[in-house]
């Protein structure tokens, strides 16, 4: 993923962590809890799937690290690119729920 | 849902510090204390052991197939792979079935041998001293022992091959983490 542009669309959970993330620091197991409350529980992961899913957005340019005091317990937050790709994603998930909308709204 | 650092560790919990070990060394380095105190928290929000295992045990699978094929041993043991399934096909087209199928019997001995001696690579720093590997080559000295009891009048000795295949599968793996590391 080049650091100036992520490539849409985005797997399911990084789109989840990025809406978790947005306007707030979070450590992993409160993304885990809000990626759960956010998906209405279709979406669970475990910490290896989180840990490495982050390791590749901060690779990315998506996610940095924030308060990193205690080891146990990391802060991630999103950087602007992160927020900028959560929009665009945003839009293009809007517009594919639209046309679907559209599509089954004239069966 | 903060762990106080004294609290005493459950099993589960020291069940799951062990397979961490599971994961490249770099990938533990960065967030092994967080994965513990993630399972931790987990732990004590879980219903039961079981939902909490189920969930563990999909997350361990899915990660470390995702972290094994990031890897560059992924494509060496896909070049054997490959090249194993086609020197099975050459030969099955130049000389037909063979009876027995001893291809079929080795390749099956390898696929295991391969992954226990990949495992015991990550679990242990020097696997040629571990208990784990003397453990797994007993075992296998006793699956040979009964299957060649048992199956010993089978023409071609089905279970010499796939213990052959075993050994050959461990062998291979030990010499692919040697040349491309974990």
């Amino acid at each position: 993923m080049s650091k100036s542009k992520a490539p849409l669309p985005l797997t399911p959970a990084v789109f989840h962590i990025l809406l978790a993330l947005f306007g707030k620091e979070r450590h992993g197991y409160d993304i885990m809890q809000q990626v759960k409350a956010d998906s209405g529980d279709t979406v669970k992961m475990g910490p290896g799937t989180l840990y490495g899913s982050l390791d590749r957005m901060i690779e990315a340019g998506l996610v940095a690290k924030g308060n990193t005091q205690d080891p146990r317990r990391i802060y991630y937050r999103l950087t602007a690119l992160g927020q900028t790709t959560l929009r665009a994603e945003t839009e293009r998930l809007s517009r594919v729920a639209l046309v679907a909308r559209r599509q089954l709204g004239s069966e | 849902m903060t762990r106080h650092p004294r609290q005493k560790e459950s099993r589960s919990l020291r069940l799951y510090a062990r397979l961490l070990e599971l994961y490249p060394p770099a990938f533990l380095q960065r967030h092994r204390a967080e994965m513990l105190q993630n399972f931790a928290d987990l732990e004590a929000a879980a219903a039961s052991k079981a939902q909490l295992w189920l969930l563990i045990g999909k997350d361990l699978t899915m990660s470390l197939i995702s972290h094994f094929f990031a890897s560059r041993l992924s494509g060496y043991v896909i070049a054997v792979l490959v090249t194993w399934i086609l020197l099975f096909v050459i030969g099955y087209f130049f000389y037909g079935p063979t009876p027995g199928r001893p291809a079929l019997h080795i390749f099956g001995g390898f696929l295991p041998g391969m992954l226990s001696m990949y495992i015991a690579t990550r679990l242990y720093v020097t696997p040629q001293n571990s208990s784990y590997v003397i453990g797994v080559l007993v075992a296998c000295v006793l699956v040979f022992t009964i299957g060649y009891f048992r199956y010993g009048s089978t023409p071609g000795h089905s279970a010499l091959q796939i213990f052959g295949g075993f050994l050959l599968g461990m062998l291979s793996m030990s010499i692919a983490t040697r040349l491309y590391g974990t």
